[in-house]
């Protein structure tokens, strides 16, 4: 298998032209292999164990909750699918091509791109402005409830992981690795508009860098790009899985049901309703739509 | 009595191998276990080379060996090596890998690992004027005297020019004839003009491709060269052997332009790698070597004040050009001024200049040099100055022109002959200058007409070299010519001027050309239009001798004096009794007997080592007559061509038809009419390239260059001139010459350049672009009153 | 690796008789044959070392691909038919001359000789950085280096560019789509039948071919139908030497002219874009207008702000000259 693609430059000397599209097969067969894995994997699991209990976690004792857990605000929701859509259309128009399923890409590619960059840049905005940037981030909790669920994978033992915050750990390392890859593929796209001509512009492709630099410039956005087909097959792999419909469809809806909720977060790492007065019912007074209550991220540790 | 052999139409020996193929150029040549050279070029514009690994090639089968600069001697700067770890251009020849085919060397090639670094590069002499503009050699940018320099124009400079002028900072070259400024105090009308002429390669059909190889010591080689006896003598400096130690067969030459005048460096290759690998080497350049080794005419920008008198005089020329030396610096920027001053003589003329060296490829002269360029590039501001004065432009070339008593150049020197005013005169009633300039500027259609004439001198001849005579015991007369058969007909039409001499017809003479073997003397070089003056005279010389020796052997067996004696029709006798004489062929016999002087053992003293060599190498072969040409001559030898242009210009494509071009030459008496016609219009043909389309393009960036093949190059085709073209000599004799012949070569190609140029101008109302090629783009952008797309300053676009 | 050049370096040689044998040798080969037919182009890019195909399939042995059938509907020109025969062929001088003459402008007599209508019509792009295997776009590589600032792009496209902005050398394209010519390609999966115009590939969808063969597949004959036989054509090829050079820009343009009005007509342009442009919104500007020089010349700005004309650095001159030219089709060339 070839990594780079290399030309011999005017001059005579060989430079990077860009990643080998042996690596996009290598990305979806990787990305295919681990959904086919998991899907086996996690048949058996399904057959070795009993079936799921419901009973709501001791941790969920004492709190007031909604039955209704907002998990993705409307904007967020909005920004996913932007950002899916944007995503797809950018992977389209970069893979087809070159399997043979030809057509006038490059405009489409671009524009998506610059979509996807401005949902991106309204993303860390909000993040940073209106939400809790460290949601995202991995705590020791998140480690220990790595490292528990790896060995669950790895070996026979059971052993029950701590429930995670907003976002489980799972997600998180998804979430990095696509941030990584996107922003890597986001940052060298918009520098390669400068090689064509667009609405900023006519091409001129000597600016900034020699062919060389160039050459890493197309290497990392290459890369960047093949990361995504893996991490975006896994995340569709996921989002389809009968397993994970509660969390898919909050990307739909917004919520989930307060039973997924006290079954797979933390009330304590995810605070979402109030710690109960003694003899409050739940879904007690709230503000306009009581029955919805907003999560405010995971508590910062 | 024989009838004078000059002026006649004689088909030379060499044109039926020629027609039919059979004339063997130097790549035609075999020999036994000959194995063939290829070369791998420079990519780079400016590098070193800091490794080699040719070890994979090395290896290769059939591969048999390796030449590096490392193998070949060192030349000092600005001098050209034939190999180098210093490219100093895209396309210079760094190695070369013989094997036993072509197609394995060229395998061998790829195979080869190089390791280069970089360096800075200029293309546009301008450039590298500028404060911090790269230098196009390590050592700096230019040539003062001997010795490369450095000279950085202030920003100053380049501020009171603005981008439409060109600056003009610290000269390295300089002369001034007169009060340039008391000149311009006498004008009324002052032009200030910013012009471009593009640098232009050769292209011969042939390209220089060599066979050499080595016996007991000597080198043989067959070569595409332009001169023969000069080439083996440059081949023997660059190898460092003794005259006698090189054989040089270079018997026919596809064509030179000035760029194989004597051989060329690479020609140097294939005899180290024969030397190194002990077997014959074949080197054959191909066209895209061609494009890049085989030398190229130095393109200028230049800033050219010209004021003129009320009266049409010229009272001031003040020209400041950049030469584009290319890598090793050959120029004619500055020589171009001594063909304005002698063109247009003006009152005052200062004339400066910078050589600038560029990572371009190297240039060498090319048929007119400097003054080609000179011409095409002041003729249509004579025009834009008439049309400012309110004279006719006829009449402004006249009011201008020298006669016989004018001085020229910055030594103020005179001249042999010149008779450019019955050239002019000649021309308007061949063109029908009075009918078609009734049609200037009208517009038929979509096609206007523009009318236009040039004016071209170029030097003509050259003195002092030797003649070569065998009257065989057959009776016929050997002419052994040194120069080159470049394909003008010189190796023959200069012999006749022995043959007429002795009163010869022509089927008793042979020449003998080509082969130094053969015993060839020593001569000029077949360049610079010199060979007709330079060789009639020496071969005249030598005809007169060979008389000499007949008178003389004639009055020694049959009585009388010398002077009593006359050579006619194969025989010399008495002029009082024709039938007391002897046949030549007796003649020659009694030569071989006598020795001495007559039978070559004892070579005059005057002559040059390598006459002497080849008179001496003849003894026995029948008389031998061997002079040096010592007429005397006063003044510098200089030949006209006096074009006229009819054009029509397509106003809504720019697209330019030729529709009558008529050449009149000022050569002295014609040597042979067919030839000269075939020189003045092919020379005149040369020149519309240059005004049309061909061209330099090159990428800024890298440096690298893109008209490289003949499609992209554009020289003019047969389609683009027109079937109407006339031509025509004013036959007033040269009287420096014995047959009052001057050469031809160089002049027409700046008059078919300025008559053309000169007659788009006249199409676009006499608005001059002042550049060259004018190509459709150009012209039509000018109708149009489009932004020019290229800057006034631009080079090799 | 080190280059050289004006050296053609090996390969395997196949001479098929027929269509079908020259079609299975490509599917053999893929991407690592090539289609030899007159070789003007091919032997350019085989002396360069720049294409180093293993398996080259000269067409010059198969008979079918040759010669001038003319039928009821129209006229049907094999591939492989030189360019000589096309521009001197008796039936086409007198019912298409606009091909004959488009044909009679390609190159030079000698190349004419040897070079066949398919090859005319399938030939490469002749960008000089491209054609000088610098590592731009259509030789697989990042950048374009034609269309940068500084750029050496005289010759180079106006419109359509995508990243390249070379254009389509052929002479004879423009007339076959004036003339609403179909060429029919054979391949591994048999036979199909495109327009003219739609045979040649814009840069935006493969920026390494210019035309819609697949590298198994023949272009074997280009069909032209009687509708536009004997209409008024013009056809003119601007370039810079009147032989051996390929076009600044070329038209062609076949107009029907009923009682002094244009009753139909179709226009090409070449030279300005990777492919050749037919001017569809000038076509029917014209149409029931009197072709005079006012019409030529509205039409001729229609036709720059049709195509959404972007000069480069130095091909500004193409606007006015595709202007004039588009104008001079319609009018003719005296003004």
């Amino acid at each position: 298998m070839e990594l780079w693609r290399k030309l011999a430059n005017p001059w005579g000397q060989e430079v990077l032209i860009g990643i080998s599209w042996d690596l996009m097969w290598a990305a979806l067969v990787f990305g295919l292999g681990f959904v086919a894995v998991h899907f086996v994997w996690a048949r058996a699991k399904a057959n070795g164990t009993s079936g799921s209990d419901h009973s709501e976690s001791n941790s969920s004792k004492g709190w007031n909750l909604p039955v209704k857990v907002l998990r993705h605000a409307i904007s967020e929701r909005v920004f996913h699918w932007l950002m899916s859509a944007a995503m797809i259309v950018l992977l389209v128009t970069a893979f087809f091509p070159i399997v043979g399923v030809q057509f006038a890409w490059v405009e489409i590619h671009w524009i998506a791109g610059l979509v996807l960059a401005v949902t991106i840049l309204y993303h860390i905005i909000q993040a940073t402005v209106w939400q809790n940037f460290w949601a995202m981030w991995i705590d020791k909790d998140d480690i220990k409830a790595g490292k528990l669920e790896l060995n669950n994978i790895l070996s026979k033992d059971e052993e029950e992981a701590p429930k995670a915050g907003k976002y489980p750990v799972d997600h998180k390392l998804f979430h990095h690795a696509a941030s990584v890859a996107g922003l890597l593929a986001i940052a060298t796209g918009l520098l390669m508009m400068l090689r064509i001509d667009t609405w900023f512009g006519p091409a001129d492709p000597d600016r900034f860098f020699s062919d060389a630099q160039w050459g890493v410039v197309y290497v990392l956005h290459g890369l960047g790009g093949v990361g995504l087909i893996t991490l975006v097959i896994t995340h569709i792999y996921f989002a389809v899985r009968p397993d994970k419909w509660w969390i898919t469809k909050s990307m739909f809806f917004g919520w989930i049901t307060r039973d997924d909720y006290l079954k797979h977060h933390d009330p304590e790492r995810w605070v979402v309703g109030k710690k109960e007065a003694p003899g409050q019912e739940e879904g007690g007074a709230g503000p306009a739509d009581s029955r919805l209550t907003h999560g405010e991220g995971n508590r910062a540790t | 009595m024989a009838e004078k052999l000059i002026g006649q139409d004689i088909s030379p020996p060499d044109l039926i191998a020629k027609i039919t193929g059979r004339a063997k150029y130097s790549e035609d040549f075999r020999a036994d276990g000959m194995i063939f050279a290829k070369l791998l070029l420079s990519p780079m514009p400016h590098c070193r080379v800091r490794r080699i690994d040719a070890s994979a090639a090395l290896a290769m089968e059939g591969v048999f060996g390796m030449l590096t600069a490392d193998d070949v001697p060192a030349v000092d700067a600005p001098g050209e090596p034939c190999l180098t770890n210093e490219p100093l251009y895209e396309g210079e020849a760094i190695l070369a890998i013989a094997a036993v085919d072509e197609t394995t060397a060229a395998e061998a090639i790829e195979l080869i690992q190089i390791d280069y670094e970089p360096l800075p590069f200029v293309l546009n002499p301008l450039d590298s004027l500028h404060p911090d503009g790269p230098n196009g050699r390590l050592e700096g940018n230019t040539r003062v005297g001997r010795e490369i320099k450095t000279i950085k124009w202030t920003q100053e400079d380049f501020d009171i020019a603005g981008p439409e002028k060109m600056p003009m900072g610290e000269p390295s070259d300089e002369w001034t004839v007169g009060d340039i400024e008391k000149g311009f105090s006498e004008a009324k009308v002052i032009l200030d003009e910013t012009v471009v002429h593009q640098s232009l390669t050769h292209h011969p059909m042939e390209p220089r491709s060599t066979m050499a190889y080595w016996k007991n010591g000597k080198i043989y080689m067959h070569t595409s060269t332009q001169s023969v006896s000069r080439t083996r003598a440059a081949l023997a400096n660059m190898l460092d052997l003794d005259l006698e130690d090189v054989v040089l067969v270079g018997e026919f030459c596809g064509g030179g332009f000035g760029s194989k005048i004597s051989g060329s460096p690479i020609m140097q290759v294939p005899a180290h790698l024969s030397r190194k690998l002990n077997r014959p080497v074949m080197l054959r350049i191909t066209r895209y070597e061609e494009n890049y080794l085989g030398r190229a005419r130095p393109g200028m920008q230049a800033r050219i004040k010209i004021g003129f008198r009320e009266d049409g005089r010229i009272t001031a020329l003040d020209i400041y050009a950049l030469g584009d030396g290319g890598p090793y610096g050959t120029n004619d920027h500055m020589s171009g001024g001594s063909t304005a001053s002698l063109a247009y003589q003006p009152l005052n003329q200062r004339q400066r200049g910078v050589g600038v060296y560029t990572n371009t490829p190297p240039k060498a002269a090319q048929r007119g040099p400097g003054g080609a360029q000179y011409i095409g590039m002041l003729e249509p501001l004579m025009d834009k100055a008439a049309r400012e004065l309110g004279i006719d432009r006829l009449d402004l070339r006249r009011i201008n022109a020298p006669d016989g008593n004018s001085v020229f150049g910055p030594r103020q020197g005179g001249l042999t002959s010149v008779h450019v005013k019955e050239a002019i005169e000649k021309g308007v009633e061949l063109f029908g200058w009075n009918e078609r300039i009734q049609r200037s500027g009208q517009l038929n259609g979509t096609k206007k007409t523009g009318i236009g004439l040039a004016i071209s001198p170029y030097t003509a001849g050259s003195t002092g070299f030797d003649g070569l005579l065998v009257i065989r015991p057959d009776g016929k007369l050997q002419i052994h010519q040194g120069i080159g058969n470049l394909g003008t007909h010189s190796i023959a039409d200069t012999g006749r001027a022995a043959a007429d001499v002795l009163g010869l017809q022509w089927k008793d003479c042979e020449i003998v050309w080509g082969d130094t073997s053969q015993h060839l003397p020593w001569s000029s070089v077949q360049a610079g239009s010199q060979t007709t003056f330079a060789h009639t005279r020496a071969n005249h010389a030598a005809g007169m001798d060979a008389k000499r020796k007949l008178q003389e052997i004639a009055a020694l067996d049959l009585g009388g004096s010398p002077s009593d004696y006359e050579t006619s029709d194969g025989r010399v006798f008495r002029r009082s009794n024709p039938s007391r004489g002897m046949s030549l062929g007796a003649a020659a016999e009694r030569a071989i007997s006598l020795g001495g002087t007559y039978s070559g053992a004892e070579p005059a003293e005057d002559l040059n080592d390598m006459t002497k060599m080849a008179v001496r190498g003849l003894e026995g072969k029948g008389l031998v007559a061997a002079a040096r040409d010592n007429y005397p001559r006063e003044g510098a030898i200089q030949s006209w061509v006096v074009g006229f242009a009819e054009v029509e210009v397509d106003v809504e494509t720019g697209q330019v038809d030729l529709i009558n071009y008529t050449g009149v030459a000022d050569v002295g008496t014609v040597l042979h009419p067919r030839s000269l016609r075939a020189q003045g219009l092919g020379g005149s043909i040369q020149g519309m390239g240059i005004a049309m389309s061909q061209k330099w393009v090159f990428d800024p960036v890298w440096g690298v260059s893109f008209a490289n093949r003949l499609y992209t190059a554009r020289p003019p085709g047969m389609l683009d001139i027109p079937l109407d073209m006339d031509w025509a000599a004013v036959e007033i004799p040269d009287p420096q010459n014995p047959v009052g012949a001057k050469g031809i070569g160089e002049p027409p190609v700046g008059a078919g350049s300025a008559a053309l140029t000169s007659a788009i101008a006249d199409a676009l109302d006499g608005r001059c672009l002042c550049r060259t090629p004018l190509t459709a783009d150009v012209i039509l952008a000018e109708i149009e009153g489009l932004e020019p797309a290229y800057g006034p300053l631009d080079l090799h676009v | 690796m080190a280059v050289i050049r004006d050296m053609i370096s090996g390969f395997e040689l196949f001479q098929p008789t027929a269509v079908d044998d020259a079609i299975e040798l490509l599917s053999r080969y893929g991407d690592d044959g090539w289609v030899l037919s007159g070789g003007l182009d091919s032997f350019d890019w085989f002396k360069d070392r720049i294409k180093k195909p293993t398996a080259v399939v000269d067409l010059a042995n198969v008979e079918e691909l040759k010669g001038v059938r003319i039928s009821s509907d129209g006229v049907e020109i094999g591939a492989m038919t030189t360019i000589t025969e096309v521009s001197k062929h008796p039936h086409l001088l007198e019912n298409y001359s606009i091909l004959a003459q488009a044909a009679g402008h390609i190159a030079t007599p000698q190349i004419r000789n040897r070079g066949t209508l398919g090859g005319n019509l399938s030939q490469d792009t002749r960008c000089w950085y491209y054609r000088s295997g610098w590592p731009c776009y259509r030789a697989g590589g990042n950048v374009c280096y034609a269309g940068t600032p500084t750029s050496m792009n005289r010759e180079h496209c106006i419109t359509g560019a995508s990243r390249c902005v070379a254009v389509n050398p052929s002479d004879s394209a423009p007339a076959l789509i004036a003339l609403g010519a179909q060429f029919v390609i054979r391949g591994p999966r048999g036979e199909k039948i495109v327009e003219a115009q739609d045979y040649f590939m814009s840069p935006a969808v493969d920026i390494q071919r210019m035309t819609v063969l697949k590298a198994d597949e023949l272009l074997t004959s280009i069909r032209i139908p009687a509708t536009w036989s004997g209409t008024d054509f013009y056809y003119e090829k601007m370039e810079d030497r009147k032989a051996w050079d390929f076009a600044l820009v070329s038209v062609a343009s076949a107009i029907k002219i009923n009682g002094g009005v244009i009753e139909d007509a179709r226009l090409a342009v070449n030279g300005i874009a990777p492919f050749p442009v037919r001017l569809e919104v000038v076509e029917s500007f014209i149409k029931g207008k009197e072709p005079t020089d006012e019409l030529g010349m509205a039409a001729g700005q229609l036709s720059l702000s049709t195509i959404n004309a972007q000069p480069l650095r130095h091909n500004g001159f193409k606007l006015p000259l595709m202007r004039n030219l588009v104008r001079r089709s319609i009018r003719g060339t005296e003004g």
